[in-house]
């Protein structure tokens, strides 16, 4: 291949696109779009990270207020867990809307995390939200068609390209020139965009670590092979049609079907094959199993029994009161670590049938490379399903942590014996509460993130590799009539 | 003349191709939505199930008035309408079903249903999305070259000579286009009806209209940008350009635009206060919290002040007094969620796919203004539940005194939804402009030719 050759065909490439009036309308309109979406990608950032950590402060200084009393009081008094925005989601916002952002935590009962933007949403967020990685992930190509479909077969019909392939340029230079041309061109809208997320992070005050600096160059990466794949789709698709019109039917074809029908089709099959429960049968089906184990407050239950003449034996006393330490507390205990044992069972049954549904979105990744850049560009703007359940895990692992806190104070520092009805309740100093640990969470790490990708990650390589075959193919077949 | 443009409208691979893949993407999402509308009558036979069984063990297990109504739960349900199968709308994400105990309410009613966030993400595919997105996107594949075609393939001269009106030509060509696309739109709406056994009832009527129009404004765009007589190309990406900005970008931006101008840390803040409310007050004094309590409802002020440590009365007064920490942050919550609502509407006015979509969900009753009315009616209800419950704690009634099995879910009742006027105006509106800018076109084409 003659670089120079290559190098000539991609700036006339670039050149030729200016020629045009539209594309300065259209990158225009496209830039404005872009900071549109960095605005709201932004201000949704700012905005709702200082309302919930705002929010996340209050519920400490609460917690921290109350006065002495009861551990077991305190346990059901609880705390929240606020979940915090990556600060990527200023580019990809991912799944953030759909997820739940506040959950309150106390002890026995796993509450549901509520609040996601989609419950105060009208019915437009069904429509989609507007994102730097959105307009670069399904705008972009779309542009990178309108500049691209014409790029050979318009050569071809006006005889121009006759008239290159005489003077010397090959077909794999006329190719792999004018994808490079093309390419060029969407760096246009690539290299504002990312651009801006750097200094929308600057500005937001995100701090710059290590692992925020590789999401951003993995980031810049697949976006730059996922582009490159479209653009080189665009060039074989115009260099295989008779005219230009016929190009653009097929590229705006291709672009519909991959960018718009196949995400949804997909998604909605997967989840008509595997149903999921509703909360009222999950949860049933967790009361049912921890009844199945043993039911605490039943005092006639075989499990608590058993338990209790156990202890009663290997402390050789004849009565729970008689025990060195409270022995509802230690009853709670247990109550606490079989209920907890189960849910995280029908959690992982849960998370595994919404796998399931997902898995053939993520299986047409392979034909897909929309569905593909989608499906990275979330997990290392830490704002897909993997980061979520790491919020989720850690939110009740805080819970069950501090629940067991509070069974441990109640066993080691309340009394066995219960006050009569009209007696002061017992407590405990309220020192203690400050000594619990915080609810702190940890943004998702890199190497979690890539974990659930690596599939796409696979597919949009073996794109990028069977979009360069399939120029090298079509370059030996190829007529210039 | 109709039958041979018939026979030219058919004879074409791509025509048939789009028809066919429009209809079995229409059947997929009609049973798509019927599984779901199936999905939710189960959720409600669900809890219906285990409301009694529920209930029935802990009548079984409890003794204590006060220590059995901490357990059980009473649901307020509001019935999938059939044509929620046709517009999903808001019901995948905001539950029908609110399942309370008498305790503090705020703490319960946003609970969310369990949802895989990638599917909600991907978004559903139910009817009202076939006909807001894909048929568009077939109207304009059949409607672009209408006239430039003929312009391009250098048949327009025969055909202006031959015709007696070249725009009465493009009608009937436009026409027998429009007999295909609307004999589609109606077979999937009947077919739908069939599934679901949709009732024939004003709201479907409603719902067959709306999309009547719909189309009808894409059809009136594309004949209007036909008559510029720009080439194929250019009229193609027009249109493919005005379906994104329709489709995908404007809805976009004011889903981001309302959810930036109107953020809710109420909801935030409502968490904290209804805890807050409820539990400070085992520090607090029993008289205080009782008189603030019987100054809500004096009919209960007969019972007094307790001096025992714990009783039931004081603890319900408490976790009422939750909802009473919690009641203007709730409201003002409730006000955000209307705002919301009324600048998604004005926006709507003016954007077909907007317009469209919003109607749709409320035909359907799976708006956010259903969700609201769900909320509401739960606050009523509750307070109906506590208030018959409650001089029943105080005097530590026997539990088998009361007749249980009486206590099923209650049931909302549907709202009244079609409303003609605000439903087909701004369509119509849209539609006329665009029939009189070609009307206008159309006598530039006689003179100017």
């Amino acid at each position: 291949m003659n670089r120079t050759i290559v190098m000539l065909l991609a700036r006339q490439c670039w050149k030729n696109a200016f020629h045009t009036r539209a594309i300065y309308s259209i990158l225009v309109v496209m830039l404005l779009v872009m900071g549109y979406a960095a605005y709201s990608g932004w201000k949704a950032y700012t905005q709702q990270n200082s309302m919930r950590e705002h929010y996340q402060r209050a519920a400490r200084a609460s917690w921290e207020e109350n006065p002495d009393k009861h551990p077991h009081r305190m346990a059901h008094f609880g705390t929240f867990a606020f979940r915090i925005k990556h600060p990527l989601s200023v580019f990809d916002v991912g799944l953030e809307s759909f997820t739940g952002n506040a959950v309150f935590l106390e002890a026995h009962k796993q509450n549901t995390i509520n609040f996601s933007e989609a419950s105060f949403s009208t019915g437009l967020l069904r429509f989609g939200e507007i994102s730097l990685a959105m307009l670069l992930q399904i705008l972009l190509p779309l542009i990178i068609v309108f500049l691209g479909f014409s790029t050979i077969a318009a050569d071809r019909e006006n005889g121009t390209l006759k008239i290159l392939l005489t003077q010397g340029a090959g077909w794999r230079e006329i190719l792999a020139g004018k994808s490079l041309g093309l390419f060029a061109l969407a760096l246009l809208v690539v290299v504002p965009a990312f651009a801006v997320t750097i200094l929308l992070l600057a500005a937001a005050g995100a701090p710059f670590t290590a692992d925020l600096a590789g999401r951003l160059a993995a980031t810049v990466l697949v976006y730059v092979v996922f582009l490159a794949v479209v653009c080189m789709v665009t060039v074989a698709i115009s260099a295989g049609s008779a005219s230009s019109k016929g190009a653009l039917m097929k590229l705006l074809g291709w672009w519909l079907l991959l960018a718009v029908l196949l995400p949804r089709t997909s998604q909605a099959l997967g989840s008509y094959f595997y149903p999921a429960p509703a909360r009222v049968a999950f949860d049933a089906a967790i009361e049912e199993d921890v009844l199945r184990q043993g039911d605490s407050h039943n005092p006639d239950d075989p499990h608590y029994k058993h338990l209790r003449d156990s202890v009663l034996r290997v402390h050789g006393v004849d009565s729970v009161e008689h025990l060195p330490f409270n022995y509802s507390g230690f009853v709670m205990r247990e109550g606490e670590r079989i209920s907890a044992e189960i849910y995280q069972q029908h959690v992982q049954q849960l998370t595994h049938l919404y796998d399931k549904q997902n898995s053939l979105t993520t299986a047409t990744a392979l034909v897909n490379p929309f569905t593909a850049i989608r499906n990275l560009s979330m997990a290392l703007a830490g704002t897909d399903a993997e980061a979520y359940q790491v919020f989720q895990d850690e939110a009740e692992a805080y819970r069950y942590a501090l629940a067991q806190k509070m069974n441990a104070l109640q066993m080691e520092l309340i009394s066995n014996r219960k006050p009569g009805p009209k007696d002061v309740p017992l407590a405990i100093p309220h020192d203690h509460w400050k000594k619990v640990p915080d609810f702190k969470s940890q943004p998702v790490a890199l190497g979690t993130s890539l974990r659930g990708v690596w599939f796409s990650a696979l597919a949009l390589l073996l794109w990028c590799a069977a979009a360069c075959g399939w120029l090298g193919r079509i370059s030996q077949t190829l007529k210039a009539l | 003349m109709y039958t041979l443009l018939i026979k030219q409208f058919i004879r074409s691979r791509i025509t048939v191709g789009a028809l066919l893949l429009l209809f079995v993407l229409g059947l997929v999402s009609i049973l798509i939505g019927n599984q779901f509308l199936a999905q939710q009558e189960q959720r409600i036979a669900q809890v219906t199930e285990h409301q009694r069984a529920h209930r029935e063990r802990n009548v079984a297990a409890h003794d204590e008035m006060g220590l059995l109504l901490y357990y059980l739960k009473f649901a307020l349900i509001s019935p999938p309408d059939r044509l929620s199968a046709l517009s999903i709308g808001q019901r995948d994400v905001n539950p029908g079903i609110q399942s309370v105990t008498i305790r503090t309410l705020e703490g319960q009613k946003y609970d969310t249903d369990l949802t895989n966030p990638v599917q909600l993400h991907a978004g559903n595919l139910d009817l009202g999305f076939v006909i807001l997105y894909l048929f568009p996107l077939v109207i304009i594949a059949f409607t672009f070259n209408i006239f430039s075609e003929d312009h391009e393939t250098g048949t327009w001269k025969a055909i202006a000579v031959q015709a007696r009106s070249a725009v009465r030509f493009l009608l009937a060509r436009l026409f027998v286009r429009a007999l295909f696309v609307y004999g589609l739109l109606l077979a999937l709406l009947l077919t739908a009806a069939a599934i679901v056994s949709i009732p024939w009832n004003e709201a479907f009527l409603g719902f067959v209209v709306l999309s009547i129009l719909y189309t009808a404004f894409w059809f009136a765009l594309a004949f209007w940008l036909a008559l510029f007589k720009k080439s194929s190309g250019f009229n193609v990406l027009t249109l493919l350009a005005v379906w994104v900005v329709l489709t995908i970008l404007l809805p976009a931006s004011v889903n981001n635009l309302v959810a930036t101008l109107h953020p809710v840390p109420e909801a935030l803040s409502t968490l904290l206060k209804q805890r807050d409310g409820y539990h400070k007050k085992w520090d607090e004094d029993k008289q205080v919290t009782l008189a603030r309590f019987y100054a809500q409802y004096p009919q209960l002020e007969k019972y007094g002040m307790p001096e025992e440590t714990f009783s039931w009365g004081w603890y319900y007064a408490m976790q009422q007094q939750g909802d009473e920490a919690a009641r203007a942050d709730s409201q003002a919550l409730r006000e955000k969620m209307r705002r919301r609502d009324e600048t998604s509407r004005a926006f709507a006015r003016v954007i077909p796919t907007l317009h469209t979509q919003l109607y749709y969900n409320d035909l359907a009753q799976t708006s956010l203004t259903d969700y609201m009315r769900l909320l509401d009616s739960a606050t009523v209800f509750h307070e109906q539940t506590r208030l018959y419950f409650y001089p029943r704690i105080f005097e530590n009634a026997p539990v088998k005194s009361e007749d249980w099995q009486r206590w099923t879910p209650a049931y909302l009742s549907p709202r009244q939804t079609v409303h003609w006027a605000p439903l087909a105006l701004p369509l119509v509106a849209i539609i006329l402009l665009l029939l009189g800018g070609t009307w206008i076109r159309s006598r530039k084409l006689y003179f100017g030719e």
